[in-house]
């Protein structure tokens, strides 16, 4: 892991600072370009994310999506890896919680569908992280390709065979009440689903095991310097493979979460936006995964505090995405630069 | 050897090159303080020291690659000022590097042309015009062939060609000699004496003194950032120059014994394919045993690269048996041969030695992160880790501000003693060593070999590759060389004859 | 049956060329050393803003070059991001494919609201023509020129080209503008040939384009053959659908996946024939 050094950032300089500047800038002109008001947009961001229980728990319900993709993302990242198709394996996750709920009611149901997501986000990864292993092919493509089949597939699917009876969209039927996720808390308004707490262990558990596992230690070192970790004995083929299909299975797990503990039922749109976010959260979490978690709570307040500025203050989801890019290109900036090698 | 002596004053435009003043700081290290070098034209002039004395930098500053803090360049009397080396390749000065400017994926007429001057559409008869140049050197090229192809003595012919097409007037060569076999060099040399005698001048960098003392009219010394010394080689001789290049005396090379026992490494008929129907290794076949150090002499590209990622475990033989420590070892991975006793100094500690950004701690890990102390089964022994780390970092005096530090705020030359020390941690028993003392002065160089030699002393065996024929026969007990992928054991009667070997070297056409 | 062959073939060429033409763009910045996954994003971003242009211009020419600044704008932001700032050239790729997405989203609802009859396009034979020319001059271009040249050695080995006293900053600045033109051409092709626009029009043939361009081992006219070959399985699936195969009708997104899985089974096949540039994503 990096060293830290705490006055590292003010040393890097002043590019880091325009570029602060810069995505200041960029925020406050998009909203111009869109006539909302800037004062009152930011009001209602944070009002429509936080301003009562009932905010607060729709914050939370996409916080834990978000992190339990990012820490996919994440994971992919430590080892040199960029999994882009954390969509598809989200997506593919979900659905085979979805049939297996479906079949087996109650917790047991439940904990099979966990497994079930897992299983099938990871599979879907797998071809990618063999082929990047062994055939050097780049795994960008290649999940980008597998997401778009699994979307395909689901797609197919749900329209067909697994459409719910009665239902005018193509969705599947909703899994019973007794295969839920258990809430954490329900008072009042306020709800928190056992999922998110099933991202942070995945998260905290992530941490201990990438700085005191020999095995979290040579999956780093494979990211890090390949050649160094072939030198050091590490089997580096194996360990992409390895990373890559734990990351899907890992986004695998959050389809099925999404699943168990909000959505209840499957529709094939339903990873639709937490693609492209998983990387930001990944990337603006820093060295550590324990910073997944600040990092998907600050995009999870985007999420939900954007749907209502789009209600209230018209502002277009598409300049939303516009802006997230350049944030996460700034945030980016920071940590993921190349440094000129300087002949000694 | 040309005469021409220098006198005390000089008319400026005898200079093809003066430097005055020239300072240079990295950081908070002063590389250039207040340099001056004066080299006349038509001479063949040397540039010498120890590793980060600041030769390179000087150079690099000569040829635009660099900007001087403070300090003045002329050329033939002008002032100049160069902020890219395109200004400095259009005013005459052309520099031939370490790192060979040659790009291996593009053909040999490809990479005469890259970056010369030219219209935009290449020129057809470029072609003949450089079959006439280089028989002019008494140079052969395959112009069409990939530049790949070429041994280290022929892409350092290109290298030369490549700075008369653009009519280089000034040469800058950087360790020119670094990977050629003994009588590449003297080939070498003579193309430098034919162009020099035409009126180029040819400013040579370097830290082999029969170099100097056999080639060169002048020489320039400089010590940590300072010149100390700039005269005519017929005023000086070898020792005076060791010591302005030391300052100081050197220390003894450890007294050679060998008492040899059990095989710790033996590698047997050893074969490993190689690129363009070739095999790399043939039948290659060498045994070390406790107690000893076995050099491996030969020039770069002779297979030592090869044996040396077989013997890891990096690269699949073709056919052969390797043992270590007893072992058969042939089907076992990398990871497995380390447990056996294998450790590895590997040539380059940038790329596979070291992990840049991590701290020195965790870098005292790679290789051996699955051993005690540094584990404790799967789990990491941090406690463990912290004290071995300690003990790495002193075992060379490893200059370093903290063991938490990044091992990229290290010198060169401490990341090296870095490495070498984690190699002669855990009771090593099989020692593979490629280049062990690059970028080390002298000290540092006989520390080193100290310690291979202290871990040989305790049971363990090495082998031992460098390009530097004089290092092996200091430091080593035994020789063998490596020519085209095949071994020679010399004859033991001249087992450290330099000529026997230098021969080898380059035999078997 | 003649008849059966030859839509084939001309479905093969339709679908081709602005797969080609984008190739051509990954081309220009991956042979100087910048690793290029946003042509997708490029291509959408012209086709989206050409179209829209062409809505309120009766000169289809506005339109082109319209599409084609948007594409050389992004193209520039890409420049600036991965030699300027030295961001990781993956996440400016993702970015600006992200950026994309959400502008032309945008500028769609926003502009193209307007209705689509009496808008002036030009024919698709001249976007032909260009697609399928440009491979062939890039293959001239790099085998007797010295910007051929340079452009190799830069993406080579920038490091040792800055030695050389080769500039690779502008060299990849060519390559990039280069880039945008391609992949404005290629999106304008899109919206010419379906009259109109519609989101994620692109479907991910920028990345098909890209496992073109490895599979042609970043040569031009291979990696030409390499997009035909594509736009023939394309070409084929849309043949093969409705028809039973088996006895069994098989589902269009069955077929419509086809693109991809063969992708991906051709870059598990094919990689080793045709080295990468070796500078691909060094300073």
């Amino acid at each position: 892991m990096p060293a830290r050094q705490p006055l590292a950032w003010l040393k890097e300089g002043w590019a880091l600072w325009v570029l602060v500047a810069g995505s200041v800038l960029v925020v406050y002109g998009a909203l111009l370009l869109v006539q909302a008001p800037p004062r009152q947009t930011g009001i209602d961001l944070v009002v429509g994310s936080l301003g009562s229980a009932h905010a607060i728990s729709g914050t939370l319900n996409e916080v834990t999506p978000l992190l339990i993709s990012g820490i996919a993302v994440f994971l992919g990242l430590k080892a040199g890896l960029f999994n882009i198709g954390v969509e598809g394996q989200f997506t593919i996750g979900a659905l085979a919680a979805t049939l297996v709920a479906l079949r087996l009611p109650g917790p047991v149901g439940m904990v099979g569908a966990v497994i079930a997501g897992m299983a099938a986000g990871g599979l879907i990864a797998l071809p990618a992280g063999a082929i990047k292993a062994y055939r050097g092919g780049h795994e960008v493509i290649t999940t980008i390709m597998l997401n778009n089949v699994v979307g395909l597939i689901a797609t197919a699917l749900v329209a067909g065979p697994l459409k719910a009876p009665n239902a005018e969209s193509p969705e599947t039927s909703s899994i019973s009440a007794s295969s839920h996720l258990p809430d954490l808390i329900h008072i009042g308004n306020l709800e928190i689903n056992g999922g998110l707490l099933i991202g942070v262990l995945v998260a905290i558990g992530l941490a201990v095991w990438l700085r005191r596992g020999v095995t979290g230690f040579e999956l780093r070192a494979a990211g890090a310097n390949p050649t160094a970790a072939r030198f050091a004995g590490i089997n580096q083929k194996l360990v992409i493979l390895k990373a890559m299909t734990w990351s899907g299975a890992i986004g695998g797990l959050a389809g099925a979460v999404q699943v168990l503990g909000s959505q209840y039922y499957f529709t094939p749109d339903l990873s639709s936006g937490y693609g492209f976010d998983a990387l930001g959260v990944a990337l603006i979490a820093g060295g550590s995964p324990i910073g997944l978690i600040p990092s998907a709570s600050l995009f999870g307040i985007l999420h939900k505090g954007g749907t209502s500025i789009q209600l209230m203050d018209q502002v277009p989801k598409g300049i939303m995405y516009v802006v997230l890019g350049l944030l996460i290109v700034i945030a980016a900036a920071a940590r993921y630069r190349k440094k000129l090698v300087s002949d000694g | 050897m040309p005469e021409q002596p220098i006198r005390a004053v000089e008319a400026e435009g005898d200079f093809a090159v003066s430097m005055t003043g020239v300072s240079m700081r990295f950081g908070t290290v002063q590389a250039l303080d207040k340099v001056d070098l004066h080299v006349k034209r038509g001479t063949v002039h040397a540039l010498v020291g120890e590793n980060g004395a600041g030769k390179t930098t000087l150079m690099r500053i000569l040829y635009g690659a660099l900007q001087a803090d403070e300090g003045e360049v002329r050329l033939d009397g002008k002032p100049v000022q160069f902020r890219t080396s395109k200004q400095a390749i259009e005013s005459g000065i052309g520099m031939v590097s370490q790192h060979y400017g040659i790009i291996p994926d593009m053909t040999c007429l490809q990479n005469l042309m890259l970056g010369a001057e030219g219209g935009p559409i290449l020129d057809p008869k470029a072609e003949s015009r450089a079959e006439e140049l280089a028989r002019r050197m008494g140079f052969q090229f395959n112009w069409r062939r990939k530049a790949e192809s070429l041994s280290p003595g022929g892409a350092q012919k290109l290298e030369i060609l490549k700075l008369l097409w653009r009519n280089a007037r000034i040469m800058i060569l950087d360790e020119p000699t670094a990977m050629l076999s003994p009588s590449d060099g003297d080939a070498l040399f003579a193309s430098l004496k034919k162009l020099a005698g035409q009126g180029a001048t040819v400013i040579l960098v370097t830290h082999r003194l029969p170099e100097v003392l056999d080639h060169c009219s002048t020489v320039t010394v400089l010590r940590g950032g300072l010149r100390v010394a700039e005269k005519t080689v017929k005023e000086t001789n070898g020792r005076e120059l060791a010591q302005l290049i030391v300052g100081g005396s050197i220390a003894e090379p450890p007294a050679l014994t060998a008492e040899v026992g059990a095989s710790v490494l033996h590698v047997q008929d050893l074969t490993v394919s190689g690129e363009r129907g070739h095999d790399a290794l043939r039948s290659v076949s060498v045994r070390v045993g406790s107690g000893e150090i076995v050099g491996i002499a030969g020039v770069d590209g002779s297979g030592q690269r090869e044996l040396f990622q077989a013997i890891a475990g990096l690269i699949r033989p073709r056919a052969g048996q390797i043992a270590i420590a007893g072992f058969d070892a042939q089907t076992a991975s990398s990871r497995q041969r380390i447990a056996l006793g294998l450790r590895i100094i590997p040539e380059d500690r940038h790329e596979e030695g070291l992990i840049e950004d991590w701290s020195l701690e965790e870098n005292a890990a790679l290789s051996l992160q699955r051993l005690s102390p540094f584990a404790r089964g799967l789990a990491v022994d941090v406690k463990g880790r912290e004290a071995a780390a300690a003990a790495i970092a002193e075992r060379f005096d490893t200059k370093h501000g903290g063991l938490k530090l990044p091992v990229r705020s290290l010198s060169g030359g401490n990341q090296q003693r870095f490495v070498a020390a984690r190699a002669l941690f855990l009771s090593p028993k099989a020692i593979l060593a490629f280049q062990p003392a690059r970028g080390l002065d002298l000290n540092s160089t006989t520390r080193v070999y100290e310690g291979i030699r202290e871990a040989c002393k305790g049971g363990a065996g090495a082998l031992v590759v460098s390009f530097d024929l004089d290092e092996l026969l200091e430091y080593c007990d035994r020789i063998v060389v490596m020519n085209r992928g095949e071994m020679f054991h010399p004859d033991p009667d001249h087992a450290r004859d330099r000529d026997q070997i230098g021969r080898l070297m380059v035999s078997a056409s | 049956m003649v008849s059966w062959a030859l839509t084939l073939r001309d479905q093969t060429f339709i679908w081709s060329a602005p797969v080609a033409l984008a190739a051509m763009g990954g081309f220009t910045s991956e042979r100087s050393g910048i690793i290029n996954i946003a042509l997708e994003g490029k291509m959408l971003t012209a086709a989206c803003v050409g179209f829209i242009c062409s809505l309120y211009t009766p000169n289809p020419y506005l339109a082109l070059l319209a599409a084609i600044g948007a594409s050389t704008a992004l193209s520039l932001f890409h420049w600036l991001l991965t030699q300027k700032y030295r961001l990781d050239h993956i996440i400016s790729g993702m970015a600006i494919n992200a950026i994309a997405a959400g502008a032309t989203d945008y500028l769609y609802n926003k502009f193209a609201g307007a209705s689509t009859s009496g808008i002036v396009l030009l024919s698709m034979k001249f976007f032909w023509a260009f697609a399928y020319s440009v491979p062939l001059l890039l293959f001239l271009y790099v085998r007797y020129t010295r910007g051929g040249l340079r452009l190799f050695a830069v993406g080579n080995d920038p490091a040792k080209s800055r030695l050389l006293g080769l500039q690779p900053l502008r060299v990849r600045l060519c390559g990039l503008l280069a880039t945008g033109v391609f992949t404005g051409v290629a999106g304008a092709m899109l919206f010419t040939n379906a009259g109109q626009f519609t989101l994620g029009m692109t479907a991910g043939k920028g990345f098909i384009a890209l496992a073109a361009l490895i599979i042609g081992g970043w040569r031009p006219i291979p990696a030409l053959l390499a997009s035909l070959g594509f736009g023939f399985c394309q070409a084929l699936q849309l043949q093969l659908q409705g028809t039973s195969i088996f006895g069994a009708n098989l589902p269009a997104e069955v077929y419509s996946s086809l693109p991809y899985i063969i992708t991906v089974v051709a870059l598990a096949g094919f990689l080793g024939r045709g080295k990468a540039p070796a500078g691909l994503g060094k300073l």
